[in-house]
């Protein structure tokens, strides 16, 4: 059975939309990781609480993850003005330093468990169970802004934007740039509560 | 607002308009039938555990029909009593008061009363629904797993419900529950997102803050809530889910099974406490304000007047909606809190009485001298009331350390949550129900059995939850299988005795509205546009549904919602209607 409808809508109205969409998902991301940081707090009081040092990976990582967000914004800022070279240029790059990143996380991670810290099992303790779910958990959100990134990259590369539909790269710059914020605060947060 | 220029035809087929639809009133309904489904499970599981508590130890044909070895003979085992009662509590609160009537209401009358074609996305309001769907899917599928369902509370508090070898329900059930739960929580998110931004974005022309209904008002507050709230739960349900299934110690220390202690050291059940709570106590306002939203609407409509005191209306919605974030602690009193830390609980909670007298106020103000119609969502509305204040003023009691320490546990606490969150939000739902049947499906439900539904519901509510306080004052303890091993409890044998008797007769009073719904959907009166002569934009858009809400312009708003009887003016002005030479907005003020 078939209906035949009329629709009224304007693309405008729900173009308008997608943005205060990932506004307000970026505060349900942040309520997720404070009640997680929140609950290392609560947890750090126990007299079991471990401290360890934290590998050199990690700051690497931070580093290479505020360069991308960087990168990126400078390549928004040359895609508004239609160089599009230079612009695909600059997503490489924040791509490769993405990239980055993660090696250096999974470096970091690799560097722990040598030295017999564990995220699970009868040898972990909760400080580092805290630490590996909560890197892993960062880089699980990084996957989407990486889907994000490889999706603006190729629409350059196609020349599929234009003076007045660059609303996608905003978002996925938005993202990412969330991603950075967020990464830097984990560092920041877990150096403090974590290592010696 | 002319939208017509970018106006275009589809055609739906079958699949693409009743399953997987994106029409916002579609989706509303698709909530309502399964989150109805699910509350008719819920208390069919409650009528079954009464029969256990009225008459311990008694065989019941249907408890073996209904529950199968769950009740060998006929009695239902201690282990799946617990199991009964936990996912009574899973289902009602979260499956039927919060996506039943969040899901059903919110999806309904957020276009159609701000003035907008959809929802912001359509595809994510779709995904939200199917999302629930798998989640109820799963939930029920718990029932049926070697162990049993989940049986450490609908609170779920480690370590019941992190070691899967604690309990029975603690294996395979209590799995399926957390993934059910992880769902859940997608889908309440992805819903919760999809209101915020359709309300504030998408508001038709001239639909000011100041005009927005109550209704949107309190759907706008319980997504702001939902999306604060229900992303630490899913952070405490992970870090569950470590715990049992990958060998951490986040809510575990100095845990002994058969003699034998566990290597798992370090962490705190209390952790989880928090963590739960935090969410928790939102939530009580998640399933509260939408039904105060309902009753502001109805109590104005059906009273004809405008409502009594918009802006504090508006206010104490805020107002509640902030103060639940910082109440946690009132559930935890009995932890070994800080006493200090307990009085700051203490105030923070009993602040809250201030706006919700405010609410109760305005409502009593709105219906002082007013037009009364006593139609079966106007009585709902006006149980509504009731029961907020019955409840509310107990709620006094379990707010203040000193006094809840004495009652914590007992029976005291299941008959104040139960009237202040259950039945005001069963009866919000229902009023709301009634109001907007004739918008859902076109048709009016019938009168004479709403209004038996009513007086049924409300008798046997209060038979059921109103002794409760005395039996938990007594200290009979919440949760138990039987109190009949227990000799200073035999005085309160014969009062547990009329609780049961009521909670049946109450369960029979449903099945009157489940015979009108039915009916009338079928066989119901044609409804007109404007049945209840409401002024909000809802009864502007035609009774037959059709995709994008209106067939041409969107209409603009010109005045706030409650012009009901204004002197010198008609009897009611819906809000598309211009304000005539020197009227002014009476909301404006």
């Amino acid at each position: 059975m078939e209906h035949q409808l009329t629709y009224s809508t304007s693309f405008e109205e729900n173009k308008k939309a997608h943005e205060p969409l990932l506004w307000i998902g970026l505060v349900s991301i942040i309520m997720f990781f404070a009640g997680l940081t929140s609950a290392v707090i609560v947890s750090s009081t126990s007299a079991t609480w471990q401290l360890f040092s934290l590998p050199s990976s990690f700051l690497n990582s931070s580093i290479a993850i505020v360069l991308s967000s960087v990168t990126y914004q400078a390549g928004y800022v040359f895609l508004k003005k239609q160089q599009q070279s230079i612009a695909i240029l600059l997503f490489a790059i924040t791509l490769t330093l993405s990239l980055l990143f993660v090696y250096f996380q999974y470096a970091g991670l690799s560097n722990l468990y040598q030295q017999g810290i564990f995220a699970t099992g009868s040898q972990s303790t909760t400080s580092s169970s805290y630490f590996y779910i909560l890197t892993v958990l960062h880089i699980a959100h990084l996957f989407f802004g990486l889907i994000s990134l490889l999706y603006v990259s190729i629409k350059t590369m196609l020349n599929k934007y234009n003076n007045n539909n660059y609303l996608g790269v905003k978002i996925s710059l938005t993202y990412w740039h969330f991603l950075g914020i967020l990464w830097v605060y984990l560092y920041v947060f877990l150096s403090v509560m974590m290592s010696k | 607002m002319d939208l017509t220029h970018s106006s275009h035809t589809h055609k739906e087929s079958f699949i693409t308009k009743y399953i997987f639809s994106t029409d916002h009133k579609m989706i509303a309904k698709q909530f309502m039938i399964t989150g109805f489904t699910m509350g008719f499970i819920g208390i069919i599981m409650s009528v079954l555990f009464r029969l256990q508590l009225g008459w311990p130890g008694e065989k019941f044909l249907i408890n073996e029909l209904l529950l199968g070895s769950w009740a060998n003979g006929g009695v239902i085992a201690p282990d799946k009593y617990l199991a009964l009662v936990t996912m009574h509590g899973t289902i009602m609160v979260f499956f039927m008061l919060t996506a039943g009537l969040s899901g059903t209401f919110s999806n309904l009358l957020i276009p159609l009363q701000i003035g907008a074609r959809d929802m912001a996305s359509g595809f994510m309001n779709m995904l939200s629904y199917w999302i629930f769907f798998v989640s109820c899917i799963v939930m029920l599928v718990s029932l049926g797993v070697e162990g049993g369902a989940a049986s450490a509370g609908w609170t779920i508090y480690p370590p019941l419900s992190a070691l899967p070898e604690a309990i029975p329900g603690s294996g395979l059930g209590m799995t399926l529950w957390l993934i059910s739960m992880a769902l859940f929580i997608t889908s309440s998110l992805i819903g919760s997102l999809n209101y915020i931004v359709t309300i504030i974005n998408l508001r038709t022309k001239g639909m000011t803050f100041s005009r927005l209904p109550l209704t949107i008002w309190s759907f706008l507050v319980t997504a702001i809530l939902g999306v604060l709230s229900f992303p630490v739960l899913l952070s405490a349900v992970l870090l569950l889910v470590f715990d049992r299934s990958f060998g951490t110690s986040f809510y575990l220390s100095d845990i002994f099974i058969g003699g034998q202690a566990l290597e798992r050291f370090g962490g705190s059940p209390i952790l989880f406490e928090h963590l739960f709570w935090f969410l928790g106590h939102p939530e009580v306002y998640i399933v509260l304000l939408p039904s105060l939203g309902i009753t502001s609407e109805i109590v104005s409509t059906m009273s004809r007047k405008p409502i009594f005191g918009y802006k504090f209306m508006v206010g104490s919605i805020l107002a509640i909606g902030g103060l639940s974030f910082i109440v946690w602690g009132h559930h935890m009193f009995v932890t070994g809190m800080n006493p200090f830390l307990g009085a700051v609980f203490t105030i923070t909670t009993l602040l809250i009485a201030i706006p919700s007298a405010i609410k109760v106020f305005n409502y009593l103000t709105t219906l002082w001298r007013g037009n009364i119609i006593f139609s079966p969502a106007m009585l709902f509305s006006i149980g509504l009331i009731s029961t907020f204040i019955t409840g509310g003023l107990t709620g006094l009691i379990l707010g203040d350390a000193t006094l809840d320490i004495n009652v914590h546990d007992t029976y005291f606490v299941v008959g104040h949550f139960h009237i202040v969150m259950g039945l005001s939000a069963v009866f919000g739902t229902f009023a709301g129900v009634y109001h907007w049947f004739p918008k859902m499906f076109g048709k009016m439900m019938n009168n004479t059995w709403g209004q038996v539904h009513f007086w049924i519901t409300i008798v046997t509510a209060y038979g059921v939850f109103f002794p409760m306080h005395f039996l938990g004052l007594a200290g009979v303890p919440r949760r138990y299988y039987t109190n009949s091993s227990f000799p200073m409890f035999d005085d309160f044998i014969n009062l547990n005795e009329i609780i049961s008797i009521f909670a049946i007769l109450a369960f029979l009073g449903q099945l009157i509205f489940l015979f009108n719904f039915l009916y009338s959907i079928y066989k119901g009166k044609k409804a007109s546009q404007n049945p209840w002569n409401s002024n909000t934009l809802e009864w502007t858009t035609p009774v037959e549904h059709i995709h994008g809400n209106w067939p041409n312009d969107i209409p603009e708003v010109h005045r706030w919602p409650y012009d009901y009887n204004k002197p010198g003016y008609e009897e009611f002005i819906p809000q598309n209607v211009p304000l005539k030479k020197g009227e002014t907005d009476s909301g404006a003020h």
